[in-house]
């Protein structure tokens, strides 16, 4: 106990009291209230009844009677009133005083400081799970980019062998094309394979003193098994392989091909072919087609806009397609000074960035200008055609042969 | 009628005073308020025939500075430990919390609850420790007091255990 005078062991237990709304419960050895005093109303314990069980009244109370020692305080318990109270109990043999003190100011203190330090260890240790998860990120998007790294580089290999084997069947293309020729007439012709190399192939060829063949053949699709039949069908073209077949005789070759080289036997390709026999010594060019774009003639001389002539005829179906096709021939003279076009669709099938596509006429236009001296204008072709798609490289394979009468 | 103490224990900021609005007061609140010291309220509710009311004593949360007060739990009759979903260290939190409980009041009925159910995807806790609690006979619920997920079932669970 302190020693200390009357007068001020009274003052501080009036200031306990004033400060902390003092209120007590008397509780005797069977729970039941027996006495009740101080700020009761403060608590929101009003109309408490005498000689009743006390944890009925006051549930906070529910098991902790009687009490295994003595003083013993809870701390910090939020009353029916609202208010916060520490409630000291003390021992008086079987009986029990129980004393509540006011506590909610520093209650709210305590709690405002908490509420800081929880809301702030809360956000830290968001913060460290989400550095977590995000580490956790790239790590696996480092590991996913180094292996995309590694198939990007296999890719690219297995893209560059490719690459080298499709300009290897080029090359062996462009072996089988015939030299240009200088008399008795000109020929003289372009090849430009698209990137994946196309089907397009061509031969022209003495088929006897007075009679000579031009013919240019496009397989469908693009590829080394494209042009290993272009190539094929060319060659048969040139050497003449083809049983019982009048050479000179269009409709007749045209035929036999289709016989030859059906699409059952072909990987299910089929290609167009114009085929032409030029009668040197009366101009006559007799010619038959299998879905091939037709021919053009340009009349006039060089140095002047020439009159287009193309040279329709019967428009067979593609060889290799259907074994009982028919073609039939058609004739067309030619009179000097005149230039004879045979070309691919993707001379003229040419499409802008846009998507949009080059018009026949003009295609057409340009072959009809005049040829300026030392220049061809299939060289001026191919630069038209290159400059409207905005790309050195083609879509399609660019094959045009010409013949200047 | 009989009448049981039940004490909500865990870590900071698991959600056991949202638990005890959810089941008393059928709401929840999505800011969170700290609890210090203990917030008491009760309910009654059927049991078969017997009706009991239980005192739910909201304990305040432990954290790395302030464990529990064992003088809280005192009488209890049976209690819930609260661990947060998405925090997997409010597990650990749990277990310790349980040991010193189970010393302090002997071996009353408890239940483990997993809150935060509803932040399914922010999901932390991994399978296997809960396996193995439970494998050790602790029952646990997964709940949530904001959709009310197995708060009602939880309540009624510990307090059909608590009169058994």
């Amino acid at each position: 106990m302190l020693d200390l005078p009357a007068r001020i062991s009274d003052w501080l237990l009036e200031l306990v009291r004033s400060r902390h709304e003092v209120a007590h419960l008397f509780v005797d050895g069977e729970q039941a209230l027996v006495d009740a005093g101080g700020n009761l109303e403060h608590y929101g314990l009003t109309g408490l009844a005498m000689r009743q069980p006390v944890c009925d009244q006051l549930p906070l109370l529910e098991g902790m009677l009687p009490l295994p020692e003595s003083p013993f305080l809870l701390q910090s318990i939020g009353m029916p009133s609202g208010r916060v109270a520490d409630i000291h109990f003390f021992a008086d043999e079987d009986a029990t005083w129980i004393v509540l003190l006011d506590v909610t100011t520093e209650h709210d203190d305590a709690r405002k400081m908490q509420q800081k330090a929880y809301d702030m260890t809360l956000l830290s240790q968001r913060e460290a799970r989400l550095i977590a998860k995000l580490e956790a990120a790239h790590r696996e998007l480092t590991l996913a980019h180094r292996e995309l790294g590694e198939s990007r580089e296999a890719l690219l290999l297995t893209h560059n062998r490719l690459q080298k084997e499709l300009r290897n069947a080029e090359r062996y293309v462009r072996a089988t094309l015939p030299e240009p020729l200088v008399e008795p007439f000109a020929v003289d012709w372009r090849f430009v394979p698209s990137n994946e190399l196309g089907g397009d192939s061509f031969g022209y060829h003495w088929i006897d003193p007075e009679h000579f063949a031009v013919y240019l053949l496009d397989v469908c699709g693009h590829g080394v098994g494209s042009a290993l039949l272009s190539v094929a069908a060319n060659n048969t073209l040139r050497s003449g392989a083809l049983l019982n077949t009048d050479f000179r005789n269009p409709e007749q070759v045209l035929e036999a091909l289709n016989r030859a080289f059906p699409t059952e036997k072909h990987a299910d390709l089929y290609f167009t072919i114009w085929y032409g026999v030029y009668h040197r010594p009366i101009g006559r060019l007799r010619y038959a087609t299998a879905g091939h774009p037709p021919a053009i003639v340009v009349s006039g001389p060089n140095s002047e806009r020439g009159t287009a002539h193309t040279l329709r005829s019967q428009k067979g179906l593609p060889a290799g397609a259907w074994p009982d096709s028919q073609y039939r021939s058609a004739e067309f003279t030619l009179v000097p000074p005149a230039r004879f076009y045979l070309f691919s669709d993707g001379v003229y099938e040419v499409s802008r960035p846009d998507g949009s596509n080059l018009e026949y006429t003009a295609f057409e236009d340009v072959l009809t200008r005049p040829v300026p001296e030392g220049k061809s204008e299939l060289d001026e072709l191919l630069l038209f055609a290159r400059e409207f798609r905005g790309d050195q490289i083609l879509e399609d394979d660019f094959s045009i042969v010409k013949m200047t009468i | 009628m009989i009448q049981k103490k039940v004490c909500v224990l865990g870590s900071f900021g698991v959600g056991k005073t949202s638990l005890v609005r959810r089941y008393v007061q059928s709401i929840f609140s999505d800011t969170y308020l700290t609890t210090v010291g203990v917030k008491v309220d009760k309910k009654t509710l059927s049991v078969g025939t017997q009706e009991v009311t239980l005192v739910l004593w909201d304990v305040a949360g432990e954290d790395d500075v302030n464990a529990i007060r064992m003088t809280y739990v005192r009488g209890a009759g049976g209690y819930f430990l609260v661990a947060d979903g998405t925090r997997a260290e409010t597990l650990e939190i749990a277990k310790s919390i349980q040991s010193r409980v189970a010393a302090e009041v002997g071996p009353v009925p408890f239940l483990l609850l997993l809150n935060k159910a509803d932040l399914q995807e922010s999901w932390d806790l991994s399978r296997e420790p809960v396996e193995a609690l439970e494998s050790s006979g602790w029952t646990v619920l997964r709940t949530s007091a904001k959709s009310g997920e197995n708060v009602e079932e939880a309540f009624q669970e510990l307090a059909k255990r608590m009169v058994s």
